[in-house]
């Protein structure tokens, strides 16, 4: 999942103003807690009910969509993940050792080789107009899925016969058995799949009422409701979706119904993250996102989700088509590459280090990591400075500098400059290429890509969200940026396909080691961390999961 | 004159249809095609099932004349059509934001009045005073300081101090966005809507206002010193009646088309101002429009500010 924020583009002039902001506020300011964290365990007592406005979840655009069936971004799944609830949901309280709990449905169940799953639905739910959940409320509900064609309607090719839906051979997806009477839904899906229940719980498969299905693709407009702890008060317009309590709710996947929640949530979009600060100061709102440049006066002021290690990516991917650094022969160039990049000090000096340095593409609480897979990815300019010599002497030279390619606009600028700075240390020439943000994806799939910016946020905690849907041949974006590499196929179809946890581990941790080691096709920068800012004078209590989720329900305002 | 108003609104037409047939056609020379965007391409790489879909659907693969007749045969019933990135109807969109871009200019555009115009009279008056030079320095500064610099610094002060320190409610103003939404004829704030408006009229209304007073103050020096005005004090014309009536009426020419010219930007691109504002109006719309290559939202909202446009610089012209 992305996020769709807009970048950087006023950073210079904020952080001359920031000083400013930062002087004046010192005397005045007598915020208490500047770094109280927000883990998910504790739960500082706050006053039951209330209201509040949100300022740090929509910055930039509205969002396009608000409906599961279609949304890809992480901003409007705040929206949708606090008015759905889905089969399954993740218990994230331990971030270490995220799990998969049965939610809507009361249990799941899979057939030996994890190719057909069973999932009991709980009785009893009903949506929040009392349409009551049935199996065949997700059969309808992935069909009307598969018709809208969202974003993330690939998800559906998983299930047998989800492609023919897809392409319109078919009306309804074959694989998807609903028994009303028994309570059950079967799944069979198209190959085995051990990660299933975590998909079947994201937005996509999310259960949708009657009234969804004949709005179409303009339930949206309209005010929506589904079945989890908040509603829609009015429709949403672009500068704010307002959410109030839903009282029919029976509660998360512990069956707790936070009674003590938020009456009412408003998010309000701001069109620029400076703004909404502001705006938070200013005692209009009760949470801002971090702008760019602000991350000292915010923490010395205010509370922040600093602290939560974000189950994401940033990375760079290289072009393996591109004969100036693709190819077997450009090996060593990409060992040397990412051996001389300094990567603690792009955090340093670009996120003032509220970002992890990464030791590899998928992050720290996904099931199955582990640290250090990457030999190339601690800076070491010795290490880097032999592979480039090697790299000449086996008769490799440069044509010209290296495109380094990233969207312009949105703060990765910064982050290209050092690493450009860092190869001209050992001699290799690299330029910063800035391209059109809004076309930037595009152009990449049109074959545009060198060495290009990119940035994953995990969908549900399984490693093939990483593996499979940025590097398999048959995703494609990995197609898009040429790697195609058969032992790291079949590593990570053999993986989706084990069951058992640890060969599992095993299996994704090789192909890994294949993607940055063996072919050096991606290069890891950093893993993201929280960035909302909140005012602990009028919120107690502001839980992010490391999946950048609020746990809008057990949010609560300062007594 | 009736004949000379039925001529200017003729040439409307053409006008209006030489600027929007050239950013139709201005479109298809940008980078990036929307249906690649439309298919997700923004966020992903598209699936060329889902191009096709959409292409079919937009009639986006039809031949560019057939896409163009097409479009002004929409247009002329006033079809704007609808959102390429989500379905809203642009008749819809213009409605919403077209409002409150007039009224957030018009209030600009009173400051702008107001100010601008006293200013440079008084200034012009007491020519080399020290109010003078401090005019001249501050117009200097007000047009030179970017709408982003000083929306900021004025909602540090104005909103987040007084928050901060506790100072009374009625000296604090809200950093941003339109607020309830309450007016009396259409563009008078009721209730507390005034601290919402406040702070980005001025700020869109700064850099035209230091223009206005600059210009009062030349055109009204300039008059100062024409024969007619010797003629009136030679009458024996009081002081007062001299300046106003005689000098201020001849010297406003100059200042009203620029005022004319000024409401046509506060309308259609006050971009920054409504950004770091959060101020919904055709300015940001139309920049987003921009960048998403949603064609009929670009191209509906354009005809309305090219039609408010013209009109305003008919009005000032009469």
């Amino acid at each position: 999942m992305r996020l769709k924020r807009k970048g950087a583009k006023l950073l210079a002039l904020t952080l001359g103003l920031s000083l400013i902001a930062a002087a004046c506020g010192d005397d005045d300011n007598d915020a208490e807690g500047s770094d109280s964290g927000s883990e998910t365990t504790e739960a500082p007592s706050g006053s039951a009910g209330g209201e509040l406005i949100d300022l740090g979840t929509f910055v930039g655009d509205p969002p396009e969509h608000v409906d599961p069936a279609l949304n890809s971004t992480l901003d409007a799944y705040q929206v949708i993940n606090a008015m759905y609830d889905g089969l399954t949901d993740i218990d994230a309280s331990d971030p270490e050792n995220p799990e998969i709990v049965p939610h809507v449905a009361e249990s799941f169940e899979s057939n030996e080789d994890a190719s057909v799953w069973t999932f009991t639905i709980k009785e009893g739910q009903a949506f929040e107009g009392g349409e009551e959940i049935l199996p065949s409320t997700f059969q309808r509900s992935w069909e009307r899925a598969a018709e809208l064609q969202g974003d993330y309607s690939y998800l559906m090719t998983f299930i047998e016969g989800g492609a023919e839906k897809l392409d319109g051979t078919a009306d309804t997806i074959s694989g998807v058995e609903a028994d009303d009477e028994a309570m059950t839904l079967t799944v069979t899906l198209s190959a085995p799949y051990s990660n299933f229940p975590a998909v079947a719980g994201f937005q996509l498969f999310m259960p949708v009422p009657q009234e969804a299905v004949d709005a179409g693709d303009q339930w949206e407009n309209e005010v929506m409701f589904g079945n989890g702890p908040y509603k829609m008060e009015t429709a949403r317009t672009d500068e704010e979706i307002v959410l109030v309590k839903s009282e029919s709710w029976t509660g998360d996947y512990n069956g707790e119904t936070w009674d003590d929640r938020l009456e009412k949530i408003t998010f309000r979009t701001s069109a620029d993250p400076d703004t909404a600060y502001n705006a938070m100061e200013a005692g209009e709102g009760d949470t801002a996102n971090i702008p760019p440049g602000r991350v000292q006066e915010a923490q010395d002021n205010y509370a922040t989700t600093l602290d939560v290690a974000i189950l994401g990516s940033y990375h760079f991917v290289i072009n393996d088509r591109n004969p100036m650094i693709g190819g077997e022969e450009n090996l060593k160039l990409r060992q040397a590459i990412s051996a001389a990049i300094d990567r603690e000090e792009i955090n340093e000096a670009v996120y003032e280090g509220t970002r992890t340095t990464s030791t590899g593409i998928t992050p720290e609480g996904i099931p199955g990591w582990a640290a250090d897979l990457c030999e190339y990815c601690a800076y070491d300019a010795e290490q880097a400075q032999t592979l480039f010599d090697e790299w000449k002497a086996e008769g490799g030279s440069q044509s010209g500098p290296i495109p380094i390619q990233f969207n312009a606009g949105a703060g990765h600028e910064d982050v290209v400059a050092i690493i450009v700075e860092d190869l001209a240390a050992i001699g290799i020439e690299a330029e910063a290429t800035p391209m059109d943000s809004e076309t930037y994806f595009s152009q990449l799939a049109e074959g545009a890509c060198v060495i290009c910016r990119a940035g994953w946020f995990a969908d549900y905690p399984t490693y093939d969200n990483f593996m499979f849907d940025l590097f398999h041949s048959s995703s494609l974006d990995g197609n898009n940026y040429g790697f195609v590499n058969e032992e790291f196929d079949a590593l990570v179809d053999e993986a989706k396909q084990t069951t058992d946890p640890d060969e599992q581990a095993q299996l994704f941790q090789d192909a890994e080691k294949i993607l940055l080691n063996e072919a050096t096709m991606a290069i890891p920068i950093n893993w993201y961390n929280g960035d909302y800012v909140y005012n602990p004078e009028t919120v107690a209590n502001f839980p992010q999961t490391n999946f950048g989720l609020i746990l809008w329900e057990q949010v609560t305002l300062a007594g | 004159m009736p004949s000379y108003i039925i001529r200017r609104l003729l040439l409307l037409i053409p006008t209006i249809f030489f600027a929007i047939s050239f950013l139709f056609l201005l479109f298809f020379v940008l980078p990036g095609d929307p249906a690649g965007l439309l298919a997700g391409g923004a966020e992903r790489n598209p699936d060329p099932i889902r191009i096709a879909q959409i292409n079919e659907r937009y009639g986006l693969d039809d031949p560019l004349p057939v896409q163009f007749v097409d479009y002004w045969k929409r247009t002329i019933t006033w079809d704007l059509g609808e959102s390429f990135l989500n379905r809203q109807s642009v008749n819809e969109i213009l409605g919403q934001k077209a409002i409150n871009s007039l009224r957030l200019g018009i209030w600009a555009i009173i400051i702008e009045v107001i100010v601008g115009i006293a200013v440079g009279l008084l200034s012009a008056l007491r020519r080399y005073s020290i109010s003078d030079r401090l005019t001249t320095v501050f117009t200097a500064g007000a047009s030179a300081i970017p709408v982003f610099v000083l929306g900021f610094i004025l909602q540090y002060v104005f909103a987040v101090l007084p928050n901060k320190n506790d100072w009374p409610s009625w000296i604090q103003l809200k950093t941003s966005r339109l607020g309830p939404d309450t007016w009396t004829l259409f563009f008078i704030p009721t209730g507390d809507q005034w601290r919402y408006l406040i702070l980005p009229a001025v700020t869109l209304a700064c850099v035209s206002t230091a223009l206005a007073a600059r210009m009062t103050r030349g055109s009204m020096l300039e008059v100062l010193r024409a024969d007619y005005m010797r003629t009136a004090k030679a009458k024996g014309l009081r002081e007062r009646e001299v300046v106003l009536r005689h000098g201020l009426r001849n010297a406003m020419l100059p200042v009203i088309t620029l005022i004319g010219i000024d409401f046509g930007t506060v309308i259609g691109a006050a971009v920054l101002t409504e950004n770091v504002f959060s101020w919904p109006g055709l300015g940001s719309e139309i920049a987003d429009a921009v960048g998403q290559r949603d064609l009929p939202v670009l191209l509906g909202l354009t005809l309305a500010v090219v039609v408010v446009y013209a009109l305003v610089n008919l009005l000032v012209d009469l």
